[in-house]
């Protein structure tokens, strides 16, 4: 047994308090009244746009080397207790529902599908599976020809991974795919729709296993245990979930960054020698200016590319860090059909969080199969209105609706995540509307490549060859999307990348784009964990730069670590 | 042996084209059904609205005890519209959820879903439209709201609907399918999110603080009702003449 098995649950991280600082009787983040607060005119060692998986670990691990931060959000600071229900309906305020144009010849329909809002990110709403990256992820060109080398490998973001894994934590049986690791916390029980899919893949040889999930199984810290009552998506009142807004916005404020919320960035500023100054943005009604030293942008693959559009200037014209028109392309969707199985047995796929078990088996590419790359296969829980748009997606309503409804207790859903290829044409550009502050909305066209569909219809088979396998009565299917990936990629140069491999906008030195839009590939795992991973290692790449010199009031020695990076 | 929900018989799939619900289907002893049917028929998710915390409960009550005021629509449109929303959810009866109340509510408030189809109006005109197009093909039939037509056209029309297969008047510039996607998802969010239907499906609801701890196949809490099939003993015996 290894040393790491022996020590599951036992050990905390050591340098994130996040655990400790909450209320074990509330789940409101307690720091929250207390917190730093700066000026406008108080120029900042780093701005960051967006609280969600990229930006609040960015925050959290640099608050501790000494920097000053402010952290703009558009959503609002939750409070789970009072601000989320258990009901899907009432989860909408987590959602980004102001109006973006979706277009191309697969349309990719956002809002709750894919676009969280609020302190905790997309990750307030993410399901909770939290695998790492395949090392063949950061390589896809040169071992698959298709898509791009990343300009870092898997084996410089590991430490990161095991860092982030602590801080969730996350909890799963070991794993052997990709670069085979294991978990600090133990996976959690299995419900029966999950056992009736861990059936069906054995039978036909495939292998499944538990987890792995940002939710801890044992004690954490104040962090409740899991009460398995399946709300994960519409954002965890339990607190048990991780999502930034518990696993680092606490120790952030705990050293003394200023979570400004509610606050839309709307333009990033620059001087006349082209560098950031800082960010306009509206919060109250009230249009108004935060300076700063560095900028960094983590607003997720549509408001990240939106911002830099939208911030155009005599020096950048076509927008900001946009010189080589790379700004908003090669955004990607991992394809996620779900075929849903029916069984005599009562299963009630509504209790526990819908990760349960999932596969990495197809994940790598096998020529056989007549396309690049792969999936991986994952279990679902969809609750009841999640469940009536599998119904009428596979063409019923009505009292065939009403039916299939009834019977819901009956099923127990698998979906995949298909790899899908990064393409140019595949970008956010702004739509001729305006929001209700003056600024284009976004437009998303997405259209598949020939391998796409082949690795998507191969996927669905795989599928349903383990629901027969299962002895499945009926089933059900429905086509769909998840996750938003790149649109401001890193890269070895400007004619194909917006950022260099620390995250620095080749055109401006002071720049940074740190979230899961900086990915050239996405493999077939969802990208919470890496996202946080790559700001983990950010974060450690500018400390490393700043030091000695760098203090908690040096601005100057923050600005070299930047253009030095 | 006695039919049972075990087997998949009673399923759309198995039963191609057969109309109404199938046989067998209790009527509901406890708590409100759409129709008073259901499969779980002394489960009543009201019943545990004093075990779910304040904010959930607040939420849940009221869209029961208080559904919203038509203030979207006019007049004509929500007649048109509540019968496409009761076309689509099956409701041929009372009790009745109010699935437009909702949907009229959502729009007025104008909680949109955060995306629009290039080339497709706003949400709220796509509902207008829909109106005018369902009354469009009201005409068709001789009448002159969608409202007025009989069950089994307005069947036959949401089912052009929803195959895409409606050409002409508004239809020209909205591509049906794109509609159809769009109003749906209002219609099944407003009726899956009202207690009447979770009662109906043997839904556990809410569930918090207290949490799930029966997850196995065939477990329930002890709360949660369990499914039942109902024959009725007049009508078995004559189906099977036996005496």
């Amino acid at each position: 047994m290894s040393l790491q098995t022996r020590l599951k649950g036992a050990v905390g991280p050591p340098d994130n308090d996040s655990r400790h600082l909450l209320d074990p009787h509330a789940r409101g983040i307690p720091g929250r009244a207390a917190m730093r607060t700066f000026d406008d005119a108080d120029e900042v060692d780093l701005l960051i746009v967006g609280c969600g998986a990229g930006g609040a670990v960015l925050a959290q691990r640099l608050a501790r080397a000494g920097w000053r931060i402010v952290v703009l959000e558009k959503g609002p600071f939750f409070d789970p207790d009072s601000d989320w229900v258990s009901d899907e309906e009432g989860a909408r305020s987590l959602y980004w529902t102001e109006n973006r144009v979706i277009g191309g010849e697969d349309p990719v329909e956002l809002g709750q599908n894919n676009s969280g809002v609020g302190v905790g990110g997309t990750m307030l709403h993410y399901a909770g599976y939290t695998p790492r990256f395949h090392p063949s992820d950061f390589e896809t060109h040169t071992r698959d020809g298709v898509g791009a080398d990343w300009p870092l490998s898997y084996w410089e973001l590991k430490a990161h991974y095991e860092r982030v894994e602590a801080e969730l934590p996350v909890a799963g049986q070991d794993w052997p795919w990709g670069d085979p690791h294991s978990y600090p916390h133990s996976a959690h029980p299995v419900g029966g729709a999950a056992e009736r899919a861990q059936d069906g893949a054995r039978a036909v040889g495939i292998e499944m296993r538990v987890g792995p999930v940002g939710i801890p199984s044992g004690t954490f810290g104040n962090r409740p245990h899991c009460i398995y009552r399946g709300f994960c998506i519409q954002g965890c009142k339990v607190n048990a979930k991780a999502s930034p807004l518990v696993t680092h916005v606490p120790d952030a404020i705990a050293h003394g960054v200023e979570i400004r919320a509610d606050s839309m960035a709307t333009r990033v500023e620059v001087d006349e020698r082209g560098r950031c100054t800082g960010v306009t943005y509206v919060k109250g009604g009230r249009e108004r200016f935060q300076r700063a030293a560095v900028v960094a942008v983590a607003g997720y693959s549509i408001e990240t590319p939106r911002l830099l559009l939208n911030s155009t200037s005599r020096r950048f014209p076509k927008g900001l860090a946009n010189g080589e028109d790379q700004v908003g392309r090669y955004v990607m969707v991992q394809g996620a059909p779900h075929v849903a199985a029916r069984f005599p047995d009562l299963m009630r796929m509504y209790k526990g969080p819908p990760p349960q078990i999932s596969s990495e088996q197809f994940y790598e590419t096998d020529e056989r199969r007549g396309f690049a790359r792969g999936f991986s296969i994952q279990t679902v829980g969809p609750l009841p209105i999640g469940w009536a748009g599998h119904v009428l997606a596979d063409g019923h309503w009505g009292e065939a609706l009403r039916e299939y409804m009834r019977d819901y207790n009956h099923w127990t859903t698998l979906g995949m995540l298909c790899e899908l290829l990064p393409r140019a044409e595949n970008r956010v550009t702004l739509a001729g509307e305006l929001d209700l502050n003056g600024m284009p909305i976004a437009r998303l066209d997405y259209t598949q490549c020939d391998n796409d569909r082949k690795n998507i219809a191969y996927a669905k088979s795989k599928l349903y060859e383990i629901w027969e396998a299962a002895g499945a009565q009926d089933t059900l299917e429905i086509d769909r999307y998840a996750h938003l990936v790149g649109g401001c990629r890193m890269g070895t140069s400007p004619e194909e990348s917006v950022v260099d491999r620390d995250h620095r906008a080749w055109e401006v030195p002071n720049l940074l784009v740190a979230d899961t839009s900086a990915m050239p590939t996405q493999g077939s795992a969802n990208p919470a964990l890496t996202t946080m991973a790559l700001s983990s290692r950010l974060a450690d790449r500018l400390v490393a730069k700043a030091a000695p010199s760098a203090s908690a009031t040096g601005a100057v020695a923050v600005r070299r670590a930047v253009a030095a990076a | 042996m006695a039919p049972d929900f075990r087997e998949p018989h009673h399923l759309p799939k198995h039963r191609a084209g057969a109309p109404g619900p199938p046989p067998g289907l209790p009527r509901q002893r406890r708590g409100t059904t759409p129709q008073m049917r259901g499969r779980y028929p002394d489960h009543d998710v009201l019943a545990r609205a004093g075990h779910w915390d304040a904010a959930t409960r607040r939420l849940v009550l009221d869209r029961v005890e208080n559904p919203p005021p038509i203030r979207f629509f006019d007049a004509r449109e929500a007649s048109t519209l509540a019968a496409f929303c009761d076309t689509v959810c099956a409701q041929e009866a009372e009790p009745r959820i109010p699935v437009l109340a909702y949907v009229d509510d959502k729009l007025h408030g104008g909680r949109l879903d955060g995306y629009q189809h290039a080339g497709m109006p706003d949400d709220r005109e796509v509902w207008r439209r829909v109106a005018r197009g369902l009354d469009d093909a009201a005409r068709e039939h001789g009448l002159d709201s969608f409202a007025a037509l009989p069950a089994d056209v307005r069947r036959e029309i949401v089912g052009a609907f929803a195959d895409g297969d409606l050409s002409g008047g508004v239809w020209d510039h909205m591509p049906p399918d794109k509609a159809w996607g769009v109003v749906t998802r209002s219609v099944l969010a407003a009726f899956y999110s009202h207690p009447w239907a979770w009662n109906e499906i043997g839904f556990g609801g809410p569930a918090y603080p207290q949490g799930y701890a029966r997850m196995g196949v065939g477990q329930r809490e002890g709360w949660e009702g369990d499914e039942a099939f109902e024959v009725d003993p007049v009508g078995d015996v004559l189906e099977r003449g036996a005496e």
